[in-house]
């Protein structure tokens, strides 16, 4: 205590000792022990978010040819206007949204429904089986969920088509036609992501209090009237986490994707996260890919405080 | 035909150096070369692909000869251009280059590679016996060499060749495999599609593969080339589209969803017997030829690639090894007595046996080496009419290839028609080459 009032002292903010001792304000503690303890978070999202942002965005402003570095030049806004003008960009990010329209809703709705399903009372021994499979898929790393598609999407060894084969329907090429490689995309993403909300939701059902619900049930036996009056103002919180959350995965979704199709065939998975790899990492044009990053990450953020001006609002 | 005189002329000086030198030369030997470099760790990146497993096979035997470590990073084609322009730009590791044909510009132009004559010119580093004219010219001249230096020695070296089921083709009645273009798709592909079966797989997924293994294979035998004289798109002429339109006419005769095969998908295809031809690198002969990864053994036929109306232009692909600039003088010296060994022409049977392709003539006139390995004389015979520029080799190509890439394919999902695929990828490509200043005389006019 001692200690604590030289500290307070020391910065000329002399606090009477009884009062002290029974309340550290925020405002007495020393500016190095506020340092200490945030310093290291701060510097961290510096050196690892915010100084990577600055290179990015000051790249995105130079003609920055990893291979023709001899060249390089500051072109001001030229990598921008170009990415307005690039169809490849706007197709790559018409793709990206339209798996995020399908599978996000699906992934809610699902999700939803399993939580709700594993929130009734009775065999608890099965929904502990249950909760405990639903976090395998999220688990398990993109990249190897990406590889697993594409075995088992496989035209001729994959299991899927055995499976079909038993009930008599033709070997389907779902990763060498266009049309069925973006849908099985959208198929695995939901598989993987569904447990996820399944998970969140529960979590949210179950700070429901109990009384209040009881009392819901005895008023009426309609589930969707406890839904939506009783519970789903407690799983508001958790569905604007699922969605912020979902919606910026799904906008730098890579992995599963870059194992699975390789953005292909065609460019008919070429979501935005694997275009900007490809001009930055495979044509070494890192300005433009910047340029595009920096546009991905303007849409994620007007995104996401949409999501939590419209949903927190409701709380 | 200029840069092809010049590195004659370099390759007989480098002779003549190593004529003067007859007391060094007979002298010289690996252990004696390698003393100073004792210790020395090289790093060196390669492919997951037969011959680089030939070479860690024979890797022990230098190391120990010599006390230098080699350090192989193993990774996919795919990764490997981009890991190592990462490591040059940033002044990495690596203290040898592995070179696919279509980097040696790139490479070269940005510095990052010695030229071969800094050793060769050295009596303490030159294997007497090292004999630049014994590769096949059109190898050292593609995959070592730019703007008339040598760079980099020819490692892994590929030609393009006709693989087939002699078993399917005799079912339908042929003798043997088609001599031109116009025969596979009129004649074998009708009657080798049916039941399930095609007549052939082209593969053309949407990386350096549609590019090279399609792309650029369907343009040259009809008389097409990415580039005119003057650095102009050549993608409009009649010769190119002639190509073009070939290709989609073909697409009839190949599996569904041929825009996603890549190198395993065809290969796979012909050693299952789905489909009776596939035109492939000759590395893949072991695949082909091995009980546990091919059906068609007993069937397997090999031949060089068929005729266009402008001649055999068969795809052309390959690396080579070379000496990395960032390395410093002791790993360059130990860098460049491992590229010597591991290319050296008393290592090329060795190096054959063991699944790698060498590019020295004298080890396919070794008696024996044609029965041993059935797919030589074909090789050899692909390596005498080939073109270097097959895929233009300069800096800009890494951004054209993606642009071929993308508009190959939409191409043959018949998103666009191949004249307006054409015109977009000429558009694009003259536009990058325009920043890169050959238009207005920046760039000497090198592919």
């Amino acid at each position: 205590m001692q200690k604590l009032r030289q500290e307070t002292q020391g910065f000329g903010q002399a606090v009477p000792p009884a009062q002290s001792a029974e309340l550290i304000h925020t405002n007495t503690i020393s500016r190095g022990t506020k340092f200490g303890f945030l310093g290291p978070a701060v510097i961290s999202l510096a050196v690892i978010g915010l100084a990577p942002l600055a290179f990015a965005i000051w790249t995105s402003l130079y003609n920055y040819n990893l291979t023709k570095l001899a060249s390089m030049r500051f072109i001001g806004l030229a990598n921008y206007a170009n990415v307005f003008s690039d169809s490849a960009f706007w197709q790559a990010m018409g793709r990206t949204f339209t798996l995020l329209i399908i599978a996000l809703p699906v992934q809610i709705a699902v999700g939803m429904g399993i939580a709700l399903l594993l929130h009734r009372p009775g065999i608890g021994f099965l929904k502990t089986i249950t909760r405990l499979s639903l976090v395998i898929p999220m688990a398990t790393t993109y990249a190897v969920v990406g590889l697993l598609g594409q075995v088992m999407f496989n035209l001729k060894y994959g299991v899927v088509n055995q499976l079909l084969g038993f009930t008599g329907v033709s070997p389907i090429n779902w990763l060498g036609v266009p049309e069925f490689a973006f849908a099985t995309i959208i198929f695995w993403d939901i598989w993987q992501w569904t447990p996820f909300c399944a998970l969140v939701f529960l979590a949210g059902l179950t700070t429901v209090p109990p009384e209040v619900e009881e009392a819901a049930r005895l008023e009426t036996k309609n589930w969707w009237t406890i839904l939506r009056n009783v519970q789903l103002p407690f799983l508001i919180p958790g569905l604007t986490a699922v969605l912020i959350l979902r919606t910026a995965d799904t906008l730098k979704q890579f992995d599963m994707v870059f194992t699975m199709t390789r953005g292909g065939p065609g460019s008919s998975t070429e979501l935005i996260s694997l275009l900007i790899q490809r001009v930055g990492f495979r044509a070494f044009d890192q300005g433009l890919a910047s340029a595009q990053a920096m546009v991905l990450l303007v849409i994620t953020i007007v995104l996401s405080r949409l999501y939590i001006r419209f949903f927190y609002r409701e709380v | 035909m200029l840069q092809k005189n010049r590195l004659k002329a370099l390759a007989a000086g480098a002779a003549m150096s190593l004529v003067l030198y007859p007391a060094t030369a007979s002298a010289w030997s690996l252990e004696e070369a390698a003393e100073p470099y004792a210790g020395t760790t090289i790093d060196v990146v390669f492919l997951l692909r037969p011959g680089y497993e030939a070479a860690k096979e024979m890797i022990p035997e230098f190391e120990e000869k010599t006390g230098i470590t080699v350090n192989v990073t193993d990774m996919p084609y795919e990764n490997a251009l981009g890991e190592q322009v990462r490591d040059f730009v940033a002044g990495g590791d690596l203290d040898i280059a592995l070179i696919d044909l279509v980097w040696i510009g790139n490479f070269a132009e940005n510095e990052w590679i010695v030229p071969a004559e800094k050793f060769m010119n050295d009596p303490e580093l030159a294997d007497p016996e090292l004999d630049l004219e014994d590769f096949f010219p059109l190898t050292l001249d593609a995959f070592g060499s730019w703007d008339g230096r040598v760079y980099g020695l020819p490692f892994d070296n590929y030609s393009g060749l006709l693989f087939y089921n002699s078993c399917m083709l005799e079912e339908a009645g042929f003798d043997g495999p088609p001599e031109t273009w116009g025969e596979l798709k009129d004649e074998y592909g009708p009657s080798l599609t049916q039941d399930g079966q095609h007549a052939f797989a082209l593969q053309s997924k949407r990386n350096e593969t549609q590019s090279a293994d399609s792309f650029a294979r369907m343009i040259w035998p009809f008389g097409g080339s990415f580039l005119d004289e003057e650095f102009r798109s050549n993608l409009t002429s009649e010769e190119s589209l002639t190509g073009l339109e070939f290709r989609q006419d073909l697409m009839q005769y190949m599996p569904e969803g041929i825009v996603a095969y890549d190198h395993a998908e065809a290969v796979n295809a012909l050693a299952q017997g789905d489909v009776a031809m596939i035109t492939e690198w000759s590395s893949f002969y072991p695949t082909l030829a091995n009980p546990e990864t091919s059906a068609i053994v007993d069937c397997l036929g090999v031949a060089p690639e068929p005729e266009g109306p402008a001649g055999r232009k068969p795809a052309l692909g390959g690396f080579s090894l070379a000496v990395a600039s960032q390395a410093d003088e002791e790993e360059q010296a130990a860098a460049w007595l491992f590229i010597q060994w591991i290319t050296s022409k008393e290592n090329a049977k060795q190096y054959l046996d063991l699944g790698g392709v060498p590019a020295r003539q004298s080890v396919y006139e070794m008696e024996g080496v044609a029965e041993e390995h059935p797919f030589v004389p074909a090789l050899v015979e692909s390596w005498q009419e080939g073109v270097p520029e097959f895929r233009p080799r300069f800096a800009e190509w890494p951004q054209i290839t993606e642009i071929v890439q993308e508009w190959g394919t939409r191409m043959m999902l018949g998103e666009v028609s191949v004249e307006e695929g054409a015109s977009e990828i000429s558009e694009r490509m003259e536009a990058v080459l325009e920043e890169a200043g050959y238009y207005d005389g920046d760039k000497p006019l090198l592919q």
